[in-house]
């Protein structure tokens, strides 16, 4: 049963490992396979999302490389990896119908799956926990309310 | 002391030619290439250039055998948005340098957006960024712009400028619905897009607008534009991707995960039909267009049409967004939930194709991005 945290106004998952750079969640699935998806804020400060293109299976990729890319309100721009490993499947439900990761983030708008090389390094760059997630999640909020990109 | 910005400028380039070495330039801005400061390309294309967005399909949008007719060349840019067609009339912007990361992609796009913005206030002109990624005077659509993230480190911001717009042409080089409306095709297009030829009553190229968008983002950006050329490099690798990819049929041709859908809707109403023409992409509404027996598009359709733009095709929004455009103005005699419905109603006709089919038959009813 997943635990929520709410921040700001935003539900976040509390069994996930989140990159806080690129707004992206890591659920670890077992021990050779973790999930991966946009958090509220990254799927709200992109934009509408009119297109998911996710890597086929078997692309390996590393922390920092694209395993996908999107398009939304004329911006195009890469999905990056929070960590290294194989592409071993992609959600079709949200290249076919991307406005699932609006409606649903943490579930039936995950992105893809993958095979990590090296979690034992990756997972600690990420965030996880409430006291980390909570500092992280208030200042990138913070951030973007300040500059106008989200409303008060 | 303002941070000096290397300025290219070049006219008549090809459709491969001018989106390869926008992106030959990304090249020195990647992940571990020595800091230098951004490039700004302000150029022209050789008349016409019929260009796609990144992920949608270019016979769809491109009347390919129009285009072999009249000598119009054909290309898909990497950046997102509709078709757009450009030749000496428009002034194509690019901006290259570092993708930022702290940064959201509207952020940085009405950022850079405002060294246009600046350049057309010198000429008079009141242009601003809208929501929807376009910049508008008047209520009516002067530039589009677009930008593209490449994965390692690099970003190209676009924009097309409208010194002028042959209409007639762009109507029958791009599959688009007003294309299908004769006459008042080109009065349809002319309601919701503007130039700097039009807002100022005198006959502009986009060459011409080049020094006033240079002067621009130099007021805007704080910025030193000085003139220079691409390396041999850049130039090398601008050939090399223009022959291997910008003209090649795999990316010319490429298929989407799912290609953009159109669908339209029709109501009577006491003033006559109204239809609308929607295009939609994976729940996304991209375009919308309203006609109908009226000789202006009244303002609530109007604000309707933009509020419609990158939203959700869910009922509830779409009525949101119906009873916000409405406000007093009884639009035509249809209620916010008629006008909802059938938005709706043509989305569904859309997603209805979408499912039948993943590559949509010739035919697109998406509204003219001009940039």
């Amino acid at each position: 049963m997943t635990e929520w945290l709410e921040v700001q106004g935003y539900r976040l998952a509390l069994d996930r490992y989140y990159e806080r750079a690129g707004h992206l969640w890591v659920l670890v699935l077992g021990p050779g396979r973790v999930r991966l998806g946009m958090d509220p804020l990254g799927v709200e400060t992109t934009g509408s999302l009119a297109q998911v293109a996710l890597a086929p299976p078997g692309t390996a990729v590393r922390r920092g490389e694209p395993f996908g890319s999107v398009e939304a309100e004329k911006f195009v721009g890469p999905l990056v990896a929070p960590l290294s490993g194989t592409v071993v499947a992609g959600n079709a439900a949200a290249e076919a119908d991307p406005w699932l990761v609006h409606r649903d983030p943490f579930g039936e708008g995950w992105l893809a799956e993958l095979a990590p090389s090296d979690l034992a390094h990756d997972l600690p760059l990420l965030a996880h926990g409430v006291g980390e997630v909570t500092s992280w999640f208030e200042g990138a909020v913070a951030g973007y309310r300040l500059r106008g990109v989200l409303a008060e | 002391m303002s941070e000096r910005w290397r300025l290219l400028a070049d006219d008549g380039v090809g459709a491969a030619e001018g989106l390869a070495l926008d992106e030959a330039i990304m090249t020195a801005y990647r992940r571990g290439q020595p800091p230098r400061a951004p490039t700004l390309r302000l150029y022209t294309y050789r008349s016409h250039a019929a260009l796609v967005g990144r992920y949608q399909h270019l016979e769809a949008e491109i009347d390919v055998g129009a285009c072999g007719q009249t000598g119009t060349g054909v290309g898909r840019r990497p950046t997102g948005g509709g078709a757009i067609v450009m030749g000496e009339q428009q002034l194509g912007v690019a901006v290259v340098g570092p993708a930022p990361t702290a940064e959201s992609p509207k952020e940085l796009m009405e950022r850079l957006s405002g060294g246009i913005v600046a350049g057309l206030a010198e000429l008079g002109i009141e242009a601003s960024f809208r929501g929807k990624n376009d910049l508008e005077a008047g209520g009516r659509k002067i530039a589009g712009l677009g930008l593209y993230f490449d994965g390692e480190g690099a970003m190209l911001f676009h924009s097309s400028v409208l010194a002028d717009l042959d209409v007639s042409f762009m109507l029958r080089v791009l599959r688009i619905p007003a294309a299908k409306l004769g006459d008042k095709g080109v009065a349809a297009v002319r309601e919701r897009v503007t130039t700097v030829t039009a807002e100022t009553g005198r006959a502009w190229t986009g060459a011409d607008l080049r020094p006033v968008v240079a002067l621009g983002f130099a007021k805007a950006l704080g910025i030193d534009p000085a003139e220079g050329d691409p390396t041999a490099d850049e130039r090398a690798r601008a050939g090399w991707l223009a022959a291997q990819k910008y003209a090649a049929g795999e990316w010319l041709y490429q298929r989407s995960p799912h290609p953009d859908m159109s669908g339209s809707a029709v109501v009577k109403t006491p003033g006559g039909l109204v239809r609308v023409y929607l295009e939609s992409s994976g729940g996304t509404i991209k375009s919308v267009l309203f006609t109908g027996d009226f000789n202006e598009l009244p303002p609530a359709l109007a604000r309707f049409e933009a509020a419609l733009k990158w939203k959700g095709l869910e009922s509830e929004e779409v009525l949101l967004l119906a009873r916000g455009a409405a406000g007093g103005d009884p639009g035509l005699g249809l209620s916010p939930e008629r006008l909802a419905d059938l938005v709706v109603e043509a989305g569904e006709r859309a997603a209805a194709r979408a499912a039948a089919s993943p590559v949509r038959p010739e035919g697109s009813c998406y509204f003219p991005e001009v940039g």
